[in-house]
Formats: C-alpha cells, structure tokens, sequence
C-alpha cells in the first residue's frame, strides 16, 4: 500500500468523522482512562497519523529517558506498516522521523512556566513548526488549569492542535452530568475533545464524551487492539 | 595458576572531563604503591615505614601516562587500563574497552550524570563491561550521591544501588558507612591510609537499615541462597559479597560508592569493591574471529597451556623505542618464543617483555593468559593480532571506519617537514583512523580522522611530542556518492589492433544497497565469463568504486550483478575484464542517477535550561534536526543529528552562545542525503576543479 492510500484509510479517519473534522487548531484533545489501558499507544497512534501526513509533531513526556518513547514509535510505525504493506516504508520512515521531537521532563513537578518556555524555544528558537504537541503522562490531578489555558493560547498563535492523556484514579469513578470523570471536571472548559478508553470484554473500547461544543456518550466504533495497540475498527 | 588468574584485575576508569578521573587513579597508584613499599621496608628491617609527602612521591615518578599500570591491592595484581576520555578517539575508546573486564564510573557528586557520562556508559554496555559507580567530588558544595545514584537509575538505565552511604557531605564528608558489613569506615593519617572502622553513628542508623534492605533487595534478585537468607535475617557478609559479584559481573547491578578521592576518601573502598565484586579474567568470555572458518566466532580460554592469542591495543613511543601494550587472551606470551601478526602474515620473535608500574617497568620472562603487558621493538600497528604460529584467529573485525573529515597540512620549515613525517608515521601505526595521503593534485599532505577535534589533537600532538610546526588549512568533509536507482549496463572492452589484444564482456545491473557499502554477486551461468575471470570483474568495480564522478567522491551503497558477458580464447585476460567493469561502471553511472551524501553527526548538547532556546537555535542554524530534548530541572540535554560540514567551529558559537556553560559531544551516526543546492554546489566545484587540472 502507498502513503496515501494508508492515510485514507486510517481508522483516526473514522474518529475525525465523529469530531467536526478534528480537534482543531487553537483546541485540546484528551483520551482519558485508567493507569496501563493504553492511553500511550492511542496519543503515539494519532502523532504517527499526523506524521505521515507530513505534520511536525512534539511530544512532550514526563518519564526518565527519551528511548523509552522512541521506542513506542518504532513499534507502531512497525505495528502500521505491517498491517498495510506500507510500501517503501524504511523510507518513509526516516522522513517521518524529521518531523518528530521528543521533548521530555524528568524532573518531578515542572512549572507552567518551564514546559511553556520549552516548548516555545524549540518552537521559535529552534524553528521547528509543529502542527501537533501530543503530551503524555501529564498530572491532571495537580495540574492547574491555567496551563492548559497557556498551552490553549499557544497552540492557538501558532496554529497547532494540542492532544493529551489523562490518568483516572481507579477508585474514582466519579462522573458529573456530562459523564466527565473527577479529576478532568476543572478543566472542562478548556477541553475541545474528550475520548475515554475502557475495557469491554477482551478488548479497550474508545468513547467520544465531549465534541467542541456537545456533550454525548458516543460509541466511535474503534477500539484498541491489544496485541498490536493500534486503534482498529470494530463495533 | 587460576588463582592467580583469579584474583587478576583489569580495570578501567571512565569518567565525563573533571569528575576525578586523574585524582582517582593517582590516589589508587599512591595507596597501592604505598601499601606495597611499606611492607617492603618492613621486610628489610623491621621498622615500620615513613610516609614522605605526596608531592615527593610524585616527583619519584608516579605517572598515568601508561597505557596500562599495574598496580597490587591486597595481593591481586590489577592492571588499570588508560580509557582516552573523548568520544572522537572512537577506535582508541574501543579498543581500550575490548581489554577491560570491569571499570569504575566515576560520577560527580553535584554534576551527576553528565553528557559524556552518558556516551562512555553507551560504550561500556556495548562491550558488556561489568561496572562499579563512585560518585566522587562528596565534599563539594552542593553535593548529592543519592540524587546521583537515581541518575544512574533514570538516565543509564543502570541497576545502581547504594553499596555505602556518605558520612556527612560537603565540608562535613568524613567517611562512608559499608552497607555489607554495616560499619562506618573513616580515613585517618596524613593521606587518609589508616582505615579505622567504627560503628554507625546513630543519626545514620536508620537510613543504613533502609539502604542495606534495599542493597539486600537488590542482590538477592540473582540468589535464591541470599534470598533465603536474608528473609531469615541470617545473611552472612560472604553470602551477600557471593551474589553482588555475580550481579555485577552479568551487568545485572551497578553498587554505588562514594567519596572524594581528593580528600582522601573512599579510594581504598573502592579497591575493595573492585577485588570482591569486578571480574577476573575467567569470568569472561572473549570473542575472537576464526579467520580459517569465514570469520566464525572463536572463543578464547584462559589458559596459559593453550596456544597463543594476543591483541595489541596500544602503541606508544618510550624512551627505548616502540612499546606494544597487549592483552593475552589465551596460552602466554613468552620472551624467545614466536609469534605471528595476523594481518600482516609475519613472523616475529618476542624480545623483550615488560611490565609497567606506577613507577617503574619491570622486565619478565613471561606473562599468562588474561595479563596485559608490553612487548619492546615489535613492528605493528595497534590492532593487530598476535597468534601462536599455527592460529589463524584476529580479535578485532578488519573492519575499520572510514575517515569523515580531512585536513590540509603544510609545515612551516623544512626542519618541520621531516619531523612531521616522522610524527605522521607514527600516528598511522597507532590509530587506523587517522590516515594521510599526498594530494596529487595541490601535492599537499592531507591528513583524516573522525572529527575536526580528532584532527585538532594529532596537530597539537606534532607539534608537543614532535616540535613539528604545521599550517592548517580548512577541514574538509568527507562526502560519498551513491546512486539512486537501478540501471543495466552491456559493455564490451576491445582493443584487438597490434600485438596482444584485449577482449572481455560484461553484463548485468547495478543498483542501490542499503545494507552494505559494497556487493558484488555474480550470477554468471554456463561459464560465459569464465570462473577465473570473475575476481576480475569484481576488482574493476571496485576500482570505480574509488572515485565517483558526481562530486569526485568515493562511491557507496553499490550492489553490482554481473549476469552475462562474452570471453575471447586468446585476447581475454585479468586485465581486460578488470577494465571492461570499470568501464561498464562509469558508462551507467549517470543512467543510475547518483546522489552525493554527507556525515551526519550524533550531536548531544547539555547545558543549563536557560540556554535552551540559543541551543535549539544554533543547532537549527546547522541543518541540524533536534531528535530529543530532556530536562532535568536545571539541566538540559538535547540530542541532533547535525552534518559535519555544519559543525565547523561549533565548540566557539556554543561557548560564547552560552557564556561556556553548554557543552558536548559528537559521533558518527550515518551517511545522509545531501541538500540539492549544495550537492549542486559541490558538482560545481568538482566539475571546476576537473577543467582545470585538465588543462
């Protein structure tokens, strides 16, 4: 299969489908669910997707080492040129990987001040034009909902599209009347796109909670496979 | 014998610039040597020794400057192998590592993991090498072993558990408190060699308690015995010593020691460690290359009954001529006997043999298997294989990196001249990657190596060691061609007018290789060119091999098929078909579209975050693509890929970008594609330089 044809037919086409077209610029995705149901796999699918779209993409994590991340990377590129018989795909590969930078914090508690000061330097100072900042492993909890207004503003000058995952507590399932889970109801208003992650007998189902301006419980007929963690299709 | 194989060391320290690595051996060659001349002294007349002052000391000749020291710590002979601290030296590192067994990394206390900690430790895990941290530098303001040893955890990747606990920090380091033996061990004397051991104090208890746990934890992952034991609460000091080696030793754990080598602290603890815990020659297992069995692996045995394998890993110029350091693999190398230089097919006859210590060299019969000594007047290069006349074995690949920069040299006077050819013979024989050539051309002497750095020292290094004075001129990137694309070639060599004629035909394809610079396949059916013919065929494609004609670069990435051809019984010979594929070479070479490629560099800058924007700057301003950033509080590193030809000057633009608070590290990472408008350029200047030269 060549390029194009794998971007059409990329189940995220299904999940663009059911938002308006996409997150959109200026705007905030979440995929929210419970510690190790996926929720690296599902961000690392959807800047890979952007990647062979030819978009720049930051990802911003907050582990101890970089490899660990680029790693995830070379297993679903590996994972999606398997599955489609991507054509030249060593090629493509090196090209997706310009467009890539892994940006990663480890120290413990980093300020708005100093993830929004970074990625701006590697941004302005270092020309890299991304169109997506995926962020992983960001503490929702403690985290202030100044920052995602910051990043909000950011993404918005810049005209990118910001996508994050959210840890929910296991022994806190509590939802409001939007069927937002606790630890994400402060930063309602600033979140465009809000998909939870849940399991579903074998397999981890993706929902669509919030859509820009709407709130639904919609099942996106995707879900995740959990041998190859790619978002497949499936009812 | 095994016993004394046993107990033997060899040991390397590896470090970042200005973690210690200097203070740390000259401690471990002072205490060493001390302990050593003390019971000599007392030998000869029953007096307990005097200590003279360290200066003195130095001035009786305690140098580093060996490639290998062999020093003794409580009757195990250790030999401390000189890791050059630069990743530019790669095949100098490398081969220095091949010979380690175990290593100390040296860490600073406040610093922690630094970028070149980062790239000795990527060099370590490659050659496997078993390895303890000490964490040096503890009486520095600022300082932080625990915060250190979570470093190792995080950025290394490494099992690093605390194997001691600081007494005190800062101005208030006195000593360490032993998590095996559970006692407090301070270093009393002028020069900190009385060991005096103590109980813990009792501020300090219970974090002893929780880190031995910890400790315990740790090593008994590798033995159910311990586990079993420590469960019970029974574990025995011999037990635990038992499964931290074997931890150690199968790179499954990394103890942590602390101190400060400069104040005297923590050094013989760390011997300690490096008796109990690093491995003898006979816990590893070495790799050699069956040269009789296409490059099979071969392992060596350490045993002095077996026949001879040696690999000589370093040259230096001593006061009597040419010195070769080598480490035996297997069998010994005996003074009189004869050996066997892989490549260079020879024999030689081993002369005179010596040993090196902190300050003197000893002269031996012999040395057994897993020893490192050095051999006198043998002509070699550094790399070379040494085998018992009926061995066919090399310890190293002949592979060797090709070269990635070049430099004009010119000496300032004819004095100079012959000094710098002098030094330049030398420097070839030490380091395969560096070479030299005269440019027909210009008639200039050029001189490559692997980085503009690399270069820089061997200058510095003439004119030091060799009073050479030498003119530089720009350094040059080493750029390569490839092609692009398949294309069929059908070319038939013929001069048949007049005297012996030349006939040969070759057909086939040449395409694009990825895997491998060159390939040559032959799939010549029905004898059309005959068998002895097609070495041949291979040479000539080899010799286009050498030259494109794109930018007048050397050609890579080529996969060359021969699959039909023609042969004349009279006019066909070696050399008409070695022609006729030169020549089919270069008549599709523009049809399979070259390309001309570039060094790209691994660049890792680290730096203060607050520099983090001049750095992503200059490093785009280079081409260069910022692959990953990581911060640490405080600290950055961002990792690139930059092209060689960008990184001229680079160590001045970080500098002054950043008040000198950034620094960093490159090696070679690949060939790249070169930008269109500067592979234009390059076509230019080659297609110029053609012209004339022609004229």
């Amino acid at each position: 299969m060549v390029r194009e044809e794998l971007i059409k037919r990329s189940p995220l086409r299904l999940l663009e489908q059911s938002i308006h077209g996409g997150v959109g610029a200026g705007n905030v995705g979440v995929i929210a669910a419970r510690k190790g149901t996926g929720k690296t796999a599902c961000l690392v699918h959807i800047a890979t997707d952007q990647l062979f779209q030819q978009k720049h993409v930051v990802h911003v994590s907050f582990s101890g080492r970089t490899d660990h991340i680029i790693s995830w990377y070379e297993d679903i590129f590996g994972e999606i040129a398997k599955k489609r018989h991507l054509e030249n795909a060593m090629d493509i590969h090196d090209e997706l990987i310009k467009n890539r930078v892994v940006m990663n914090f480890s120290q413990e508690g980093v300020t708005r001040e100093q993830l929004l000061r970074s990625i701006r330097a590697l941004v302005e100072d270092g020309n890299f034009r991304a169109d997506v900042i995926v962020i992983d492993g960001y503490d929702f909890e403690k985290g202030e909902v100044e920052t995602l207004s910051a990043l909000r503003e950011f993404a918005a000058e810049h005209q990118l599209t910001v996508w994050f995952t959210a840890s929910i507590h296991r022994d806190d399932p509590t939802l409001n009347e939007h069927g937002i889970p606790a630890s994400l109801q402060r930063f309602e208003d600033q979140i465009t796109v809000l998909i939870t992650l849940a399991p579903e007998g074998d397999h981890l189902k993706l929902r669509l909670v919030k859509d820009h301006e709407e709130y639904r419980e919609e099942d996106l007929h995707l879900q995740l496979d959990p041998k190859t963690l790619l978002i497949k299709e499936g009812q | 014998m095994s016993d004394k194989l046993a107990k033997m060391r060899n040991i390397g320290i590896s470090a970042h610039i200005d973690s210690g690595k200097t203070t740390l051996t000259e401690r471990i060659l002072f205490y060493s040597d001390k302990i050593h001349a003390i019971h000599e002294v007392r030998g000869k007349d029953g007096v307990g020794a005097t200590m003279d002052s360290m200066e003195l000391e130095r001035e009786r000749g305690i140098t580093i400057q060996s490639a290998a020291t062999n020093v003794e710590w409580k009757g195990y002979p250790i030999n401390i192998i000189d890791t050059p601290g630069h990743v530019d030296f790669t095949i100098e590192v490398e081969r220095a590592l091949r010979v380690l067994d175990g290593a100390i990394l040296i860490l600073d206390s406040v610093a922690g993991v630094q970028s070149q900690s980062i790239t000795v430790d990527r060099q370590l895990k490659r050659y496997e090498v078993p390895r303890l941290a000490f964490v040096n530098k503890c009486d520095r303001a600022g300082a932080d072993p625990l915060k250190v040893r979570q470093q190792l955890e995080d950025k290394l990747g490494l099992n690093a558990v605390m194997a001691q606990l600081p007494i005190g920090l800062e101005d208030k380091h006195v000593g360490m408190v032993d998590l095996v033996t559970m006692k407090a061990n301070y270093f009393e004397g002028d020069f900190g060699e009385i060991i005096r051991e103590d109980e813990i104090p009792a501020d300090l208890k219970d974090q002893a308690e929780e880190y031995r746990e910890k400790l315990l934890d740790a090593a008994s992952m590798f033995d159910e015995e311990l586990m079993e034991a420590a469960l019970e609460g029974t574990a025995t000091i011999e037990q635990i010593d038992n499964a931290i080696r074997q931890a150690v030793i199968a790179n499954e754990l990394c103890p942590v020691y602390v101190g400060s080598a400069y104040k005297n602290k923590g050094v013989q603890t760390v011997l300690n460690a490096v008796v109990k815990y690093l491995p003898s020659p006979l816990d590893i297992t070495n790799k050699a290359l069956d040269l009789n069995n296409n490059e099979e692996e071969f392992i060596t045995i350490s045993d002095d009954e077996k026949p001879s394998i040696a690999l000589a890993f370093k040259l230096e110029d001593g006061q009597y001529g040419q010195l070769t350091y080598i480490r035996i693999y297997q069998g010994m190398a005996k003074k009189g006997t004869e050996l066997f230089n892989v490549r260079t097919r020879k024999k030689f006859k081993v002369g005179r043999l010596v040993r090196m210590h902190a300050n003197h060299m000893e002269d031996i019969n012999e040395a057994g298997s897993g020893d490192i000594v050095a051999l006198f007047g043998i002509d070699c290069a550094s790399g070379d294989t040494f085998c018992s006349p009926e061995m066919n074995v090399s310890m190293t690949s002949m592979f060797i990196p090709q070269p990635v920069i070049s430099l004009s040299i010119k000496p300032k006077d004819k004095a100079a001249a012959d000094r710098m050819g002098k030094a330049i013979g030398r420097f070839v024989k030490e380091d395969p990657t560096f070479r030299s050539y005269v440019d027909e051309e210009s008639n200039e002497t050029i001189i490559q190596g692997m980085g503009e750095l690399h270069l820089d020292v061997y200058v510095e290094r003439m004119k030091r060691e060799y009073k050479a004075e030498v003119e530089t001129g720009r350094p040059e990137v080493a750029y390569r061609e490839a092609i692009s694309q398949r294309a069929e070639y059908d070319y038939t060599h013929k001069k048949q007018t007049g005297g012996s004629g030349q006939f040969g035909r070759v057909a086939g394809y040449i395409e694009p290789n990825e895997e491998e610079n060159y390939e040559f396949i032959n799939q010549i059916k029905g004898g059309v060119i005959p068998q002895e013919y097609i070495p041949s065929v291979d040479k000539g494609f080899r010799s286009a091999l050498d030259r494109g004609t794109y930018i007048g670069y050397p050609i890579i990435n080529v996969r060359a098929v021969v699959n039909d051809g023609a042969t004349h019984p009279v006019d066909s010979s070696d050399q008409a078909f070695q022609t006729a594929a030169l020549a089919a070479f270069r008549s599709v070479y523009e049809k399979a579209k070259p390309i001309a490629l570039e060094p790209i560099m691994k660049v890792v800058v680290e730096g203060p975050t607050e520099y983090q924007g001049n750095i992503f700057g200059v490093l785009n301003q280079r081409r260069g693509l910022i692959v990953a950033s990581n911060e640490d509080g405080l600290f950055s590193i961002v990792e690139a890929e930059v092209p060689l030809a960008e990184m001229f000057g680079f160590s001045t633009v970080l500098r002054s970008l950043t008040q000198g608070k950034a620094e960093y590290s490159m090696e070679f990472a690949k060939y790249g594609k070169v930008p269109q408008s500067i592979a234009e350029e390059l076509r230019q200047k080659y297609l110029k330089a053609k012209q004339e030269g022609n004229k």
